[in-house]
């Protein structure tokens, strides 16, 4: 299963990499998270001690948490802000925490954590028609960090024209082939 | 600790991000300062949301007038890299939004101070002189070089990495077990599907 995780204020574009992926082949879900009711995470802690691997805000996040823990692949759609995703995705991320393994590993001589269960496939598409070329570079830097400390595959991709199907058939048949 | 650092010796006012209600508030705070230090966790190589959020707002209300602004992303890892981003992202929000990008300065390993002072950090010999710089440089008002946190990193090497692996895994390990969790037991919202699909 894939879930596609998108802030759609500005477009429906969740919707669109939804049918793009099924015309591909690949069954997926969306979720446009600018319409939900999700809290920032508050660092409490609980996810990692006395509720591991479960977030104690009762908001629509616990709605999403089960699809993710459980999908193969994760593909997270945002316009792209200051050289990252929006505030809304962003949340959708921090409160992810509750899936992480809070143990730590060594990665090319580095310090990593990792995500519970195997296997999962991390994407980001980032909407970048007015972004400059030093933004781009920070948007594919920051899925680049989070697929090492998350110890995961995947890639991000930056679309200039939501509205070009070509672009968004080559980024869902790269998903797909993956 | 380390906003009291910079207010001792630049002065100015601490302001706490809130985690709920509007934001307009400080955003109008925001546009009479002539100086801004923003000042916050790293969460998955970046900001937490809530502060995207306050820079987004911010850019859409615009007002902005060339204030000075600067950066301080501290984070559990030892490392520049896993940080970077935050700097970057506070860069481009002063391109955007008409502030002036003074630079930032990077904590790595700060996490593990849980409030205490500076010189409890992990590698204070050289984090403790180039935090005391980068304050100099927001009290004069001057740019700050990425050179003073850069040189501050830890580079543990990979025994003592290998080992810090260890020391903390087993730490979370033993919180976990005192909660009565099993730490390789499936994911609380796999649920009866146990695996991913």
């Amino acid at each position: 299963m894939t879930v596609i995780i998108s802030d759609d204020s500005a477009g429906d574009w969740g919707r669109l990499l939804e049918e793009a992926l099924s015309r591909a082949g690949t069954k997926s879900r969306h979720f446009a998270v600018n319409t939900l009711d999700i809290r920032p995470c508050s660092g409490c802690g609980s996810c990692s001690g006395k509720t591991y691997g479960r977030c104690i805000i009762p908001d629509d996040m616990q709605l999403l948490l089960p699809h993710i823990a459980a999908c193969r692949t994760l593909v997270l759609l945002s316009p792209m802000v200051f050289g990252g995703v929006s505030h809304h995705v962003k949340r959708v991320m921090d409160r992810m925490s509750a899936l992480g393994d809070p143990r730590y590993y060594l990665r090319d001589g580095e310090l990593v954590k990792g995500m519970t269960g195997p296997g999962l496939r991390y994407y980001m598409v980032g909407i970048g028609n007015t972004s400059s070329a030093a933004e781009r570079s920070a948007f594919l830097s920051l899925h680049e960090e989070n697929r090492r400390i998350m110890d995961v595959e995947g890639r991000a991709f930056i679309l200039d024209d939501v509205r070009d199907p070509a672009a968004m058939r080559q980024i869902a048949g790269e998903i797909c082939c993956a | 600790m380390l906003l009291e650092q910079i207010r001792h010796v630049a002065g100015g006012e601490i302001l706490y991000l809130p985690q709920g209600g509007s934001l307009d508030g400080l955003v109008q705070t925001m546009r009479q300062a002539g100086t801004i230090v923003i000042s916050g966790p790293c969460y998955i190589n970046t900001w937490p949301a809530r502060l995207l959020e306050l820079l987004e707002m911010a850019a859409r209300m615009g007002g902005f007038s060339g204030q000075k602004l600067y950066g301080i992303i501290n984070g559990g890892m030892p490392y520049v890299h896993t940080h970077r981003h935050g700097l970057c992202c506070l860069e481009f929000f002063a391109e955007r939004s008409g502030l002036s990008w003074q630079g930032g300065f990077v904590l790595g390993g700060g996490a593990m101070l849980d409030g205490r002072p500076l010189e409890k950090h992990m590698n204070s010999r050289k984090v403790v002189p180039a935090f005391a710089q980068f304050v100099r440089h927001i009290a004069e008002g001057s740019p700050t070089p990425d050179s003073l946190y850069e040189e501050a990193e830890l580079h543990p090497g990979r025994l003592l990495t290998r080992f810090f692996a260890w020391l903390l895994s087993a730490m979370v390990v033993k919180r976990l077990k005192q909660h009565g969790h099993d730490p390789d037991a499936p994911n609380w919202y796999l649920g009866e599907h146990g695996r991913r699909y």
